[in-house]
């Protein structure tokens, strides 16, 4: 590892930081025409964590969310989230099988949730592979509807085996503007970060 | 009530509550002596500490953090021969993997099994494996493991 994530420069930071805020972006104005609602994102948080902090700052171990996850491969590695509360996913559910009280476990709305997250993860990772000019891909989605903290641990567990602390982009979106929220979280591989620095440094 | 972190542990007595949160593929250990309602519980990540690159934090691991928590009880005055063990977790999430996360559930829960056998603590409960995930509370009051899930209800153990 030639750099530590937890002595990055202001100016790394920040170029870290925009290139999460056009992929994210890209992302919600996806899942905005898909649903024809405003969708608004909050400017993306970059933490520095130990591994095993990570629930507790996405929201808590025990929160229960519709979680889409991805494998990041190609030049950089690692794994991309989608969380998203109850409310969100039925209002996701039902604006687009225009149906309303949709079952949320339905096999069907699950895919369907599933399909959503990997538009907007993909037009997410394609700003960033633009952005970067790395060849980056994208694993087909996994779904469940669970507890955060067991949605993620195993990612979690294959990190720690690498690193003691994990670089976090964790960006909150809203629903035209109600109480119901999403979160993305972005991990990457401590040599995908070195890959992804060093670009940066030479863009900047 | 302590909430024991991810790869966190911690001991209480009787009439203090312990709980994990939204364990997967970690498993979660909870050690009772009911003779003095000494209670300890410990949130693993890992099998073992032999191949780990930082080795800083020993409830990481199954096989230091389960020794590690038991000494700690003892400390406190739970007494060695009557502590029994329930454990929970180890799920396998996603039906999919690469080779390296391959069922680190079961390799967590068998790495517990190992460790606890080792220190010739009995299993009396568990609730383990399976694509869920689990919040556990150990009460000390009179040892009860309840596991909560997202979809599965709640178990009392």
């Amino acid at each position: 590892m030639k750099y530590k994530i937890s002595n990055l420069t202001e100016l790394q930071i920040s170029a870290l930081r925009e290139i999460v805020n056009i992929g994210v972006g890209n992302a919600v104005t996806s899942l905005s025409k898909m649903i024809s609602k405003e969708v608004k994102i909050e400017v993306p948080g970059l933490k520095v964590e130990l591994i095993e902090k990570v629930p507790e700052i996405a929201g808590g171990a025990d929160i229960i969310v519709s979680g889409v996850i991805m494998h990041l491969t190609g030049d950089v590695e690692g794994y991309i989230m989608m969380m998203l509360s109850e409310e969100t996913t039925e209002t996701i559910c039902n604006i687009i099988t225009n149906e309303e009280n949709t079952d949320i476990l339905d096999p069907l709305n699950q895919s369907l949730i599933e399909e959503v997250g990997h538009i907007l993860a993909g037009s997410y990772v394609s700003s960033l592979s633009d952005f970067l000019g790395l060849n980056i891909k994208i694993s087909p989605p996994m779904q469940t509807f669970d507890m955060l903290g067991a949605i993620i641990d195993h990612i979690l567990i294959e990190m720690s085996t690498k690193a003691q602390h994990a670089l976090l982009f964790d960006t909150l979106f809203m629903i035209e503007g109600n109480r119901m929220n999403g979160l993305f979280l972005t991990l990457f591989d401590p040599d995908s970060m070195d890959i992804i620095l060093e670009r940066i440094d030479r863009m900047i | 009530m302590i909430i024991v972190g991810m790869a966190d542990s911690a001991v209480a007595r009787k009439p203090v509550k312990l709980t994990t949160l939204g364990l997967g593929s970690c498993v979660g250990i909870s050690l009772y002596d009911k003779s003095t309602g000494v209670g300890g519980m410990v949130h693993i990540m890992l099998p073992s500490i032999e191949q780990a690159r930082s080795k800083d934090n020993r409830a990481k691991f199954a096989d230091t953090g389960i020794p590690a928590l038991l000494d700690s009880m003892v400390e406190e005055g739970a007494y060695k021969h009557r502590t029994t063990a329930k454990i929970a977790g180890g799920a396998s999430m996603f039906s999919f993997n690469s080779n390296t996360q391959l069922n680190i559930g079961e390799r967590n829960v068998t790495a517990t099994k190992q460790s606890l056998k080792e220190l010739r603590i009995p299993i009396i409960a568990e609730d383990i494996g399976l694509n869920y995930g689990r919040t556990i509370i150990l009460d000390t009051e009179n040892g009860e493991l309840t596991v909560k899930s997202a979809l599965k209800g709640i178990k009392t153990y």
